[in-house]
């Protein structure tokens, strides 16, 4: 008996041996080099790991949300050398076109050997903060504002109108570390922390940690910053059109017009549903004060009949379409949007209707 | 029998997530080929098939899509309001399809019963035949979401 467990024993750790030898030499990848961007950057890690992995290590921060499963296909890269075949779990994910420039899921491709890559220059300026929850502010009853204060590194540059992205780490209901986007809502004259206006979405993985567990005080992980959508760099009057949360990359513009002095004509349609769904009208009434030549009007879909609303009543596309039109041609503008992608989809719409060009419609859609 | 490395995948997608806190297959212990038979056996006492039932859920969100979050009503006993939400969530079958976070909720007026539902709950129907399992977030049960939408 006693003979047989410890042949037993003797066969196990002889099996534990060979596999910790197999792991140590034969998937031993040694050094290989990565070339980002045709030598742009270059650095030597220890192969092995997935190029996403192995990217994020080295502090450049490709965009993904599935955290290395290969389903949400954000962390698409070129791989000009060394990445082998395409996979059968890329396949799916990749058109023609991106199969001939050689895209391939950056959580997917394994760094074996030297591996040369291609992604947005933009990318190198993305950076990971720790931050402190300084203060939490319900603005209404499924829309919450948190101010973030950075703490390492301690300040951060931005255009108005991007996004970072916020970690969710596990808790009660998620066992799992996620990372969800949210437009940067604050004034960019203070770089030492970000504010963040944020909707609650059901049985969302983020909006629950951010609106049932985050408490103020506790320590916050972001990235970035990302994204397009800022304020391009001309005189022409300008519409913003935004429904929800999605005042908050306008009320950073808005914020950076005040501070630059700019005095470009510009007109905010502000859509919600409700009387309750209304917040940060104060504060938009300010900017009308300080901007040169700045509207907000506020648009209430379907008002409650004992709320008393005596401001503008329909649809904010709607709205906004009679507004402008009032004003004779106003092809000239520029069109900055923020919303659902079904509000977005329609003011565009009006946006063309009115004769603005695709060109100058600037959208954040929540996709 | 032993699982194919597509079923192991798919098994393991459908679990909590990422995209997905209570994952896709909620308290609900039987196999998700289990629970989409059980599921198109309801559907059949119903007289209706998974295209029938797709079909009529993308048409009432289509009626609330433009109305941008206001209740729309749809004839004498339905009223539809659609929301958006930022963001996207992947099919966990493995293959490129992508909804955006939108939820349309349904109330009966008659009874006040309320059925919400994504546009991913209508790809899973229209395209895998599931409903998911029971206790999951977007559950639908079969029965109920016919009584309420035809």
């Amino acid at each position: 008996m006693i003979l047989a467990v410890i042949i037993v024993s003797g066969i196990g750790a002889f099996l534990a041996t060979v596999l910790v030898f197999a792991e140590r030499v034969i998937t031993n990848y040694g050094d290989v080099e990565i070339d980002i961007n045709k030598g742009s950057k270059k650095f030597t890690v220890r192969g092995g790991g997935s190029l996403l992995e192995t990217l994020t290590q080295q502090k450049i921060f490709v965009p993904s949300a599935c955290g290395g499963r290969g389903t949400c296909a954000y962390c698409k890269v070129k791989v000009l050398e060394g990445g082998g075949a395409l996979l059968p779990t890329e396949e799916p994910y990749m058109d023609k076109k991106e199969r001939a420039d050689n895209v391939r899921l950056a959580c997917q491709v394994k760094v074996r050997n030297d591996i040369k890559i291609e992604i947005p220059e933009e990318l190198f300026a993305i950076k990971e903060f720790t931050c402190t929850c300084e203060k939490i502010i319900d603005l209404t009853y499924d829309i919450k504002q948190y101010n973030l204060k950075l703490v390492e590194p301690q300040t951060i540059k931005y255009t108005p109108g991007q996004y970072i992205q916020l970690l969710s780490p596990p808790y009660e209901k998620s066992s799992e570390e996620v990372y969800r986007a949210y437009s940067i809502s604050s004034d960019p004259a203070d770089n030492t922390g970000i504010e963040l206006i944020v909707r609650r979405v059901p049985d969302g993985i983020a909006t629950t940690y951010l609106f049932d567990y985050l408490k103020e005080g506790q320590t916050v992980r972001i990235n970035g910053p990302y994204g397009t959508f800022y304020l391009r760099d001309t005189n022409v009057p300008i519409v913003f059109i935004a429904g929800g949360s999605g005042i908050a990359p306008i009320k950073c513009m808005l914020h950076h017009m005040k501070n630059t002095k700019n005095t470009r004509q510009a007109v905010f349609f502000f859509g919600v549903r409700t009387t309750k769904d209304l917040f940060l009208i104060e504060e938009m009434k300010q900017f009308e004060k300080e901007l040169h030549d700045f509207t907000f009007v506020p648009v209430v879909s379907q008002p409650e009949e004992d709320s008393g609303w005596t401001g503008v009543t329909g649809r904010v596309t709607d709205v906004a379409v009679e507004f402008l039109k009032k004003q004779g041609d106003v092809s000239n503008r520029e069109g900055y949007l923020c919303g659902s992608p079904g509000m977005i989809d329609s003011a565009v719409k009006v946006l063309a209707d009115l004769g603005i060009p695709e060109e100058r419609h600037y959208y954040d859609k929540f996709a | 029998m032993k699982k194919s490395p597509q079923q192991k995948k798919l098994e393991d997608m459908l679990q909590p997530s990422k995209f997905s806190a209570e994952g896709f297959m909620g308290t609900d212990t039987r196999s998700v080929w289990e629970i989409i038979d059980a599921d198109a056996t309801e559907l059949e006492k119903h007289g209706k098939t998974c295209a029938e039932v797709a079909e009529r859920m993308q048409e009432l969100t289509d009626i609330g899509k433009p109305a941008l979050e206001e209740w729309v009503e749809v004839g004498a006993k339905l009223k539809v309001k659609v929301e958006d939400h930022r963001g996207a969530i992947p099919c966990p079958w493995p293959h490129h399809v992508r909804c955006v976070k939108r939820i349309t909720t349904v109330v009966y007026k008659p009874t006040g019963r309320t059925i919400r539902w994504s546009d991913l709950n209508i790809h899973l129907i229209k395209e895998h035949g599931f409903f998911e399992g029971r206790g999951a977030a977007f559950r639908l049960e079969p029965r109920e979401l016919i009584e309420t939408i035809f």
